[in-house]
C-alpha cells in the first residue's frame, strides 16, 4: 500500500493559470521528433545535394573525357592521314636557337593543303615573345601560325594551307615576334625555306 | 466543510477509460483532482516552485501520452500517478544535485521543512478545498503510528529516493537494520492502508 505514501506530501494549491499551461502542454502534439525529423531532413537534403552535385561532376567529367577521347583519336587520324597518305611529302629543317640545335619537321599533304608540323629542340621564348610560321606565297608572306613556346617540349599542330586564291605556298619560314604576333616578318629568322 | 464527494475506483476507471479514448475533458477533470496533490509531492521532493510545477507539466503529459501502459489490475490511477510524480521529481532532483554539488539551499529548504511529514501552512490550501484530503489525514496517521526510525527510512526512501546504503550511510545505521526497519514499515503501512481503495474527495 505504499503506493499511497505520496499522499504523505502536504497539498500545494497550483496557482491558477498552471492549470491552463499544463493542460496545453500535455495536450498539445508531441514535438519530440521534430528537432531529430529536422536533423534528418537537414542530412537527406545534404546528401542529396551532395548526391546531385556528384552526379552533375560526373557528367561534366564524363563529357569532358569523351570530348578528349574524340580529339585524340581526331588528332591520331590528322597524324596516320600525314604520317601514311601517300601525298605526304616530308620536310625537316634544322634550326639553331638560343644556341641550341632543332629541328622543325613539315609533313605537307598536297592533297589535302594541310600541313603538320613538328618543332623539337626549339629554345623556349623569352616572356615577351613567340615564334610565328609564314606561308611564303607568290602574293608575299602569309601568317601561318604563333607558336609561343614557354616549355622546353615538343611541339605539333596541324595547319590549313592557304586557298591558292590568296596565293601559291612556295615556302615556309619562321622568326621569332612580339608574342602578340606580327602581320609580316620582323624579328630574327630562324628559318626560310623555298620548298 | 463541504461534504466529500468520491471519485471511486469505478469513478477512477471510467476516467481511465475516457484518458485512453482520447477525452481531453477527462485530462481536466483528473487536473482538478490530482493536481493539488501532484504539486505538494514534488514541491516536497524539490522544494522548488517553479521545478516543481515543471514536474506537474511532465505528469500529466506522461498520463496523457501513456494511459495505455496503466494496468488498472495492479491498482487504481491515483497512486499510479503519485508513483509517477514521485519518480519524475526523483530525476529533477538528482539532476539538480549533479549540477548543484554545495547544496547549500537543499539543506536550508530541509531545515526549513522541519518535521518530515507535517503539512505545510505555505500555499497549503484549506482542507475542505483539497479533494482527497481525508485520505491524506489517512495516510499520516498510518505513518505516524510508526516507530520514529521506520517513519525516517520510509521518508528518506520515499520522498528523497535514497538507496538502502544511501540512507544507511545518512543515518549511521547498518545496512541490515535499514533493510529490516523498511521491511516492517512497509507491511505497518500494508495493513494499516489495505482498505483504501477509493480517492476521497
Amino acid at each position: 500500500m505504499t503506493d499511497w505514501l505520496g499522499m504523505l506530501a502536504p497539498p500545494r494549491a497550483p496557482r491558477p493559470e498552471l492549470r491552463e499551461r499544463v493542460l496545453a502542454r500535455a495536450l498539445a502534439p508531441r514535438r519530440r521528433w521534430v528537432a531529430p525529423l529536422a536533423a534528418a531532413a537537414v542530412l537527406v537534403l545534404a546528401l542529396a545535394g551532395s548526391a546531385w552535385w556528384a552526379y552533375r561532376r560526373i557528367g561534366t567529367l564524363t563529357a569532358e573525357r569523351d570530348g578528349l577521347v574524340a580529339r585524340v583519336e581526331a588528332l591520331q587520324d590528322t597524324v596516320a592521314t600525314f604520317i601514311h597518305g601517300p601525298a605526304t611529302r616530308l620536310i625537316q629543317i634544322p634550326v639553331s636557337t638560343g644556341g641550341r640545335v632543332g629541328a622543325v619537321t613539315i609533313f605537307d599533304d598536297s592533297a589535302r593543303h594541310r600541313w603538320l608540323v613538328r618543332c623539337d629542340g626549339l629554345a623556349p621564348n623569352a616572356r615577351d615573345q613567340a615564334y610565328q610560321l609564314w606561308f611564303i606565297t607568290d602574293k608575299g608572306m602569309m601568317t601561318a601560325a604563333l607558336m609561343p613556346m614557354d616549355e622546353d617540349q615538343p611541339m605539333v599542330m596541324a595547319l590549313e594551307m592557304p586557298p591558292p586564291a590568296r596565293g601559291h605556298v612556295l615556302g615556309a619560314a619562321m622568326s621569332i615576334e612580339p608574342r602578340a604576333g606580327s602581320a609580316s616578318p620582323s624579328g630574327p629568322m630562324v628559318f626560310h625555306l623555298q620548298l | 466543510m463541504t461534504s466529500p464527494k468520491r471519485l471511486s475506483q469505478v469513478d477512477q476507471r471510467s476516467l481511465e477509460r475516457r484518458l485512453k479514448s482520447g477525452d481531453e475533458h477527462a485530462l481536466a477533470e483528473l487536473y482538478d483532482h490530482v493536481a493539488t496533490w501532484v504539486l505538494g509531492i514534488a514541491f516536497r521532493i524539490l522544494h522548488d516552485e517553479d521545478e516543481a510545477e515543471e514536474v506537474v507539466g511532465d505528469v500529466f503529459e506522461q498520463v496523457w501520452h501513456h494511459i495505455d501502459q496503466h494496468d488498472a489490475r495492479r491498482g487504481p490511477l491515483v497512486p499510479w500517478i503519485l508513483w509517477i510524480t514521485r519518480n519524475r521529481s526523483l530525476d529533477a532532483l538528482r539532476r539538480r544535485r549533479r549540477w548543484w554539488r554545495k547544496g547549500e539551499r537543499w539543506g536550508q529548504a530541509q531545515i526549513a521543512e522541519g518535521a518530515d511529514v507535517a503539512p505545510s501552512a505555505l500555499n497549503a490550501p484549506h482542507e475542505a478545498a483539497v479533494p482527497g484530503w481525508p485520505l491524506h489525514r489517512e495516510v499520516h496517521a498510518a505513518l505516524a503510528a510508526l516507530p520514529e526510525e521506520q517513519r525516517r527510512v520510509v521518508t528518506l526512501s520515499y520522498f528523497e529516493g535514497l538507496s538502502h546504503r544511501e540512507i544507511a550511510r545518512r543515518l549511521h545505521q547498518p545496512l541490515g537494520t535499514v533493510k529490516t526497519r523498511l521491511r516492517m514499515a512497509h507491511q505497518r503501512l500494508t495493513d494499516r492502508l489495505q482498505h483504501l481503495k477509493d480517492w476521497f474527495e
